[in-house]
């Protein structure tokens, strides 16, 4: 199957400041792609040079197979900007229909079914939306049209909690529709529950694309059990994957790298009477992605 | 109508009746006291003419004549305040088409539309002529009639001259303006080149007549060919109109040119 996104070598300066350098990347087929890096990062610059926004100072990128040149791919494109901006005073619904209208034509119903999932007034001037208003019209702009390819650019940011749960669902539902999807963000939390990859991007280059699935195998892991009755540290020492080890009387604390299993098996021996395991931490293999490329940037620059 | 086209018309709506009123106010009220004015013969007799230093009668067109219908009616709605006022119109608007949206960051998202910028570019700027035309053609019409309810005795055919050639002026500026912000993305720099070029193009075009130092630079000024046909008492100056609609034109094909090649909201 061809990629849905692809780029080759794709580099952007902005005069003398590096936007965005040698990018190279596909996104497939129905897949959900988390883009991630800090502000600054360059997250922005690619997607405007896919959406034929800014243009490359050299390397390539299609869309669809075609040329970002092409306005008849942005017509399958749902795009929410990063720094959306609406103003003036239509109605958010008018813009919406205009959109829609330009894009080939989207029922109402559509319209006001989403609206409706999202809580968001569409009565209302533009000009007086609050931000999270804003984004929510964003949102709808995106998806109203059923789009094959979803680009959205920090898409929860100004959410609140219970919206961005119902982002979430859309997004999984625009999946499971065979729809692919690149969303950026600063955070992986924000991603790591719909994303099947995930791309780093830190100074304008791309440092890592990971399976979510893969770095899920080797996220860290607190893990906490308590037993019976007092445990000896020394049946919990030296076990493969297992560090940072303390024992208080009958309780043992520890991190584990990758699979619990040896844990497991160790802890068997004696009565285990609660287990609490948190959330895999991607957030930290994350971050030591950026130590690591930031020690070798260093070594390469000794 | 092109959605775009009706689109950009929308916003430019409230804009355009603003401007009409104001205009047709303006023009109204100083051509209707040109009855009254005419009932006091001594306020523009030869004298008090004379009393004016001369650079001023050259910048408003001399002013030899503005005791008659049509020296009154090119002094006051032809010569100098009638075009400025429309042509502030004309480069407001002309910034509205792409640099002002552009600065607010809510041209992003129209062009990321399925449309090309080219046409993008084409329909704003269809948009911003008709609602030009449109105020041309009501004021138009309020001229006329303030002008014969006066008793300025122009004829209609005279009028109709003038104020295409006011058209076709405001056009080539709001086409400047938007050119200049479809070129660079900064609506103080289109008003700036809008501006100077306005304002020095016509000096030079009325003072600079007598000088003959700088008298070839009126060639390089739009109001040189909005002017110098004199219309009101000529009738249709068809070359120098051609010129400004070629210029027009070829300002119109510099944005696109511009526009296609560059990056936005940067």
């Amino acid at each position: 199957m061809t990629a849905v996104v692809e780029t080759e070598g794709l580099t952007k300066f902005y005069g003398t400041r590096r936007g965005l350098e040698d990018l190279t990347l596909d996104i497939r087929p129905g897949e959900v792609f988390g883009y991630l890096g800090p502000n600054g990062a360059g997250k922005t610059t690619t997607i405007r040079l896919l959406l034929d926004v800014i243009r490359p100072t050299s390397g390539r990128a299609t869309v669809f197979g075609a040329s970002t040149r092409d306005p008849r791919v942005r017509a399958r494109i749902g795009y929410l900007p990063g720094e959306l901006a609406l103003e003036g005073g239509e109605r958010a619904r008018d813009y919406l229909r205009f959109l829609a209208g330009v894009r080939g034509g989207v029922s109402r119903s559509r319209i006001d079914d989403l609206a409706e999932r999202l809580d968001a007034d569409l009565s209302v001037r533009m000009g007086r939306l609050s931000k999270g208003n804003k984004q929510k019209v964003g949102l709808i702009q995106a998806f109203m049209h059923e789009p094959e390819l979803l680009i959205l650019d920090e898409p929860t940011s100004g959410l609140d909690p219970l919206v961005q749960q119902e982002f979430l669902a859309m997004v999984r539902e625009a999946r499971t529709a065979g729809r692919t999807i690149l969303m950026s963000s600063h955070v992986l939390a924000e991603v790591e529950h719909v994303a099947d990859r995930v791309g780093i991007v830190r100074a304008g280059r791309l440092v890592a694309v990971e399976d979510i699935a893969a770095l899920r195998e080797r996220a860290v892991r607190h893990v906490e059990l308590h037993f019976d009755a007092p445990v000896p540290r020394e049946d919990f020492e030296g076990l493969p994957g297992v560090r940072d080890v303390s024992v208080q009387g009958a309780s043992l604390r520890c991190t584990i790298d990758g699979r619990p299993d040896a844990l497991v098996k160790a802890a068997a021996r004696h009565t285990v009477v609660h287990l609490v395991s948190a959330e895999p931490d991607l957030e930290e293999i994350f971050l030591t992605y950026y130590s690591e490329e930031e020690a070798r940037h260093a070594h390469a620059g000794a | 109508m092109p959605t775009l086209v009706r689109k950009t018309l929308g916003e430019y709506r409230r804009a355009l009746v603003g401007w009409t009123v104001g205009l047709c106010a303006f023009l109204g009220m100083y051509i209707s006291i040109f009855a009254s004015m005419m009932k006091d013969p001594d306020t523009f007799s030869k004298q008090a003419i004379a009393k004016y230093p001369g650079a001023l009668r050259d910048l408003m067109g001399g002013m030899s004549d503005i005791a008659t219908g049509t020296g009154y009616l090119q002094a006051i709605a032809y010569q100098l305040l009638g075009p400025l006022l429309f042509t502030m119109c004309a480069v407001i608007l002309g910034n509205r088409a792409l640099a002002a949206p552009e600065e607010a960051k809510t041209l992003e998202l129209t062009l990321t539309l399925p449309i090309d910028r080219r046409r993008l570019l084409l329909e704003r700027w269809t948009a911003l002529a008709l609602g030009l035309l449109g105020v041309a053609l009501v004021t138009l019409v309020v001229a006329a009639g303030a002008s014969s309810a006066a008793g300025m005795g122009v004829p209609f055919g005279r009028i109709l001259a003038a104020h295409t050639g006011l058209f076709l002026l405001v056009l080539f500026f709001g086409t400047l303006t938007l050119c200049v912000g479809a070129a660079f993305g900064r609506r103080q720099i289109a008003l700036a080149v809008a501006g100077v070029w306005g304002v020095a193009g016509y000096i030079v075009e009325t003072m600079g007549r007598s000088v003959d130092a700088i008298a070839w630079l009126r060639w390089l000024t739009p109001v040189h060919y909005y002017l110098d046909g004199r219309p009101l008492y000529q009738g249709w100056p068809y070359g120098d109109y051609l010129v400004l609609l070629c210029a027009t034109a070829v300002l119109l094909m510099t944005a696109l040119l511009a526009f296609e090649r560059r990056d936005v909201g940067v």
